[in-house]
């Protein structure tokens, strides 16, 4: 038996029975959010694109911008995880608030479909921030450069995919332990990456850059040579400040690559739910998202002062123009480790680096098989979509669903290089799917009011207006203003015929697989239209 | 035939109007209810001289009318809560003595059932739809007799209850929780139970076992890791099973056409177990929406011929 009090007066005796859980730690949570908006891998690779594609527009500024309107996603997040708090998320909210059809379409499309995608990105994330860099410092510079080759990536994208699916088949209970260690660890070599370009001058930078370019690369005076190449490409660097704000404006929507996804996990258990659960279902998200800003605003202020802004974006242009200086990927912690001449030192910063990629990796393909297996058990996929395996409880199915097509991809995406410019498709459709949910948190007071009267959620107030619903409609204008910039802007390459095509048909093949579970569904005289139907209640 | 199946509506009185509408609702033949039928908590509304004072969660409002009592009241008791109106005196003493926290949980849940009872004559045409219900590990023995009396409902426990040749028999016991609650018992002592109620079947292809507890290591079973403090860990994303394994080892051994279980809301899951077909409806009672199965059951056949989790 146990009492909640209000100072000395009981307001709740709860008796003994089962699932009384705690909440989770919130430091638990922060790391999966730090995690999901994985700066050391999702962030420094979307900065090569974004800096040359955006030259006048501000990081710093840009990065700001975008958290304070993510802030509100995760605000419009926890309303929907303290009122509906089911592990399957988007899902089941909008199945439950927008409808089956509708809930299945963008669950399927932006949590199991467009992860075919993020395999191959995946992949080539491990090759530029671990293959590339660390055959480079072993001493086979062409060895480094062949992964950057079609078959090179290819090779590193079903190693990804080997890697997530072991990973998976390890069940969550060993994988979440190795999250945990692989944050730590990441964040230990990443204090030591802030050290170092603490410690040292620009100077120093510069003679270490042109030491350890010519010793590895057999590149003569590299630093003077980037900044030449960048020059003859016409490519202009803008110092780091806080101005202009239309092209920073125009970066916001090439951050959400990393910075969307402080949500990504997030849960909540017990059944006794108080206001407080709202704020610990949001500090966790919270504090990751800005935890990961600070990383980055430590790290771009290092660059400037140690690096210099001008040199690290000519080493940006240079890659997106496709003629990287040294042929492969410009990984600036690579020329961090540079700073101290010790080929060991070298490795196992590269190494340690890597920790936040394996930490990530796993949840790519979790979080479609619990997709999965909620479709299957609503019957729209067949039973055998859910099954698991008796011994190992490996998900079999399901991840032959994300195995086999996240393979095919990974072939279209290593050989044709068109297709790999349609890296942000894989933001652009998991969007589509948050604005369906934050849809459905502005909606919810309607379409549920005794759901929402019950939430800790509802009572949430700014002004006397309700916080959530309001954090849903500004997340509806950041998602809506992403989307157009998206769809508008020829600069992010998603706009264009063929990457139009490929989303379109993910949301035809979600279409065609609901409408075709219906019918089949009906002929075995089974209605899907009652999944979610309410019963009267007099 | 059609069966609606729920569990674990945990003193819901939205839930419980719902599933007693739930034959019609989905033309279900005979409805089934698996256990944990009573709440976890109570919340005391302090009377005072011409108003009242309750906290819903961590909200305080002075309540001026019977209208505003009686609209909170069913707020409570929707959510799954029991109202408790007390005198400031009986709040306190509640609030220094266990004791008494447990006597009126009893009262409560008690004259909660019983007008929960009486709402069902009604609406189950006076035992013309058959309704069976079981009590869980979370129920408190003092429940089985109510509804064992009640002339409605058919109180499943430890029989065999035919329902148009078909055998369903029941067991609302569960291993053991970190929460040590009512029903609970070793596996070896859930087997032995088991086995009693088994013997009874005559024919394992037309029965349905109708136990409290998944089976252990089906994906029905699974439950947040937690800690020693009862904290779920690593933010909640870790699941772990944590069924019956003397429930699994007797459906692996008595094969039986339909088996149906709760205890672990959030695993709400279907599995074929060789011949058997295993279903957790989970539940959500907190956000007043009846989860369950509808399973049609081919008479002439004896097999499911169809079923669908639903979200009622």
């Amino acid at each position: 038996m146990a009492t909640e009090s209000i100072g000395e007066t009981p307001t709740l005796f709860l008796r003994k029975a089962t699932g009384l859980v705690r909440g989770w730690s919130v430091r638990d949570s922060i790391i999966y959010a730090c995690l999901a908006t994985n700066f050391l891998t999702l962030g420094i690779y979307e900065f090569t694109f974004a800096g040359p594609a955006f030259p006048q527009g501000q990081f710093i500024t840009s990065i700001i911008i975008s958290a304070i309107l993510v802030s509100f996603l995760v605000i419009a997040y926890s309303g929907l995880i303290v009122t509906i708090p089911r592990a399957g998320g988007d899902y089941v909210w909008q199945t439950r608030i927008l409808g089956s059809g509708i809930g299945f379409v963008m669950a399927a499309t932006g949590w199991w479909f467009i992860l075919w995608l993020w395999a191959p990105i995946y992949g080539n994330i491990l090759s530029v921030i671990l293959f590339q860099p660390l055959w480079a410092t072993l001493g086979d510079p062409s060895g480094a450069v062949w992964f950057t080759s079609k078959t090179g990536i290819f090779v590193v994208c079903l190693i990804t995919i080997a890697i997530a699916g072991i990973l998976v088949s390890l069940g969550m209970a060993g994988y979440a332990r190795i999250q945990k260690w692989c944050f730590y660890g990441g964040l230990v070599f990443f204090g030591v990456v802030v050290v170092l370009l603490l410690i040292n001058s620009h100077a120093s930078f510069v003679s270490s850059f042109n030491l350890e370019g010519q010793k590895i690369f057999g590149v003569h005076n590299a630093y003077a040579a980037t900044n030449a190449a960048a020059k003859k490409a016409g490519y202009s660097t803008y110092n780091m400040g806080f101005g202009p704000i239309g092209p920073t404006m125009l970066l916001v929507p090439a951050m959400m690559f990393f910075i969307l996804w402080p949500n990504w996990g997030s849960t909540l258990y017990g059944e006794i739910r108080g206001a407080s659960d709202f704020k610990r279902v949001f500090t966790g998200m919270f504090t990751g998202l800005w935890i990961t800003v600070l990383l980055t605003i430590v790290f771009l202020l290092l660059v400037d002062k140690t690096i210099g802004w001008a040199f690290y974006q000519n080493l940006n242009s240079l890659d997106y123009n496709l003629t990287p200086q040294f042929g492969i990927w410009p990984y600036p912690f690579l020329f961090a480790g540079w700073l101290v001449h010790n080929t060991v030192f070298q490795v196992i910063l590269i190494l340690g680096l890597s920790l936040w990629f394996i930490g990530w990796v796993g949840t790519l393909f979790l979080s479609s098989t619990r997709v999965i297996f909620a479709a299957a058990f609503d019957r729209v996929l067949p039973d055998r979509a859910a099954e698991v395996s008796e011994k190992r409880k490996v998900p079999f199915y399901s991840l032959i669903l994300m195995l086999l097509p996240a393979a095919g991809l990974s072939a279209v995406y290593a050989y044709s290089l068109t297709f790999r410019n349609y890296t942000l498709d894989a933001t652009l459709v998991i969007a589509v799917t948050y604005l369906f949910s934050a849809i459905a948190v502005v909606i919810l007071p309607w379409r549920k009011p005794d759901l929402w009267a019950a939430s800790p959620a509802s009572r949430i107030k700014v002004a006397g207006i309700p916080l959530v619903p309001l954090a849903g409609w500004v997340t509806i204008a950041l998602l809506v203003f992403d989307l157009f910039e998206w769809f508008h802007n020829s600069l992010y390459f998603v706009n264009n015929r063929d990457s139009l095509y490929f989303m379109g048909a993910m949301y035809v093949l979600a279409i065609i697989v609901y409408v075709w579970a219906r019918l089949v569904r009906r002929s075995q005289g089974i209605d899907l239209g009652l999944i979610n139907k309410e019963i009267p209640v007099e | 035939m059609k069966i609606f199946f729920a569990t674990d509506i945990h003193g819901s009185e939205v839930c419980w109007r719902k599933f007693l509408n739930s034959a019609a609702f989905y033309k279900a033949d005979l409805v089934v209810l698996g256990g944990d039928v009573t709440g976890k908590a109570m919340v005391p509304i302090t009377a005072y001289n011409g108003y009242w004072m309750v906290t819903v969660r961590g909200e305080t409002q002075r309540l001026e009318t019977k209208a505003e009592l009686d609209e909170v009241m069913t707020k409570i008791r929707n959510s799954g809560f029991y109202p408790a109106i007390v005198s400031q005196e009986e709040l306190t003493h509640l609030g220094e003595n266990e004791g008494a926290v447990d006597r009126r949980f009893s009262e409560e849940m008690i004259s909660s059932l019983d007008r929960w009872l009486d709402m069902a004559d009604g609406k189950l045409r006076g035992g013309q739809i058959p309704c069976i219900l079981n009590g869980g590990n979370d129920d408190i023995f003092e429940i089985d007799n109510i509804i064992e009396s009640s002339p409605c409902v058919s109180f499943g426990e430890g029989k065999l209850l035919d329902l148009d040749g078909f055998s369903l028999v029941s067991m609302g016991w569960t291993n053991p929780t970190p929460w040590d609650t009512y029903r609970e018992a070793p596996e070896e002592e859930l087997a032995a139970k088991i086995e009693a109620v088994a013997g009874l079947v005559p024919d394992m292809g037309r029965a349905i076992f109708n136990f409290h507890a998944p089976p252990y290591g089906t994906g029905l079973d699974e439950a947040p890791a937690l800690d020693e403090n009862l904290r779920p860990m690593h933010g909640g994303v870790v699941m772990k099973p944590v069924g019956s394994v003397a429930v699994r080892d007797a459906i692996l051994k008595h094969q039986p056409l339909l088996s149906v279980h709760g205890h672990i809301h959030e695993s709400r899951a279907i599995k074929k177990m060789n011949r058997t077909l295993a279903i957790n409806p989970g539940s959500v009672y907190g956000d007043g929406i009846l989860q369950g199965a509808v399973i049609d059951l081919d008479v002439k056949k004896a097999k499911v011929s169809r079923y669908l989790l639903v979200n009622g």
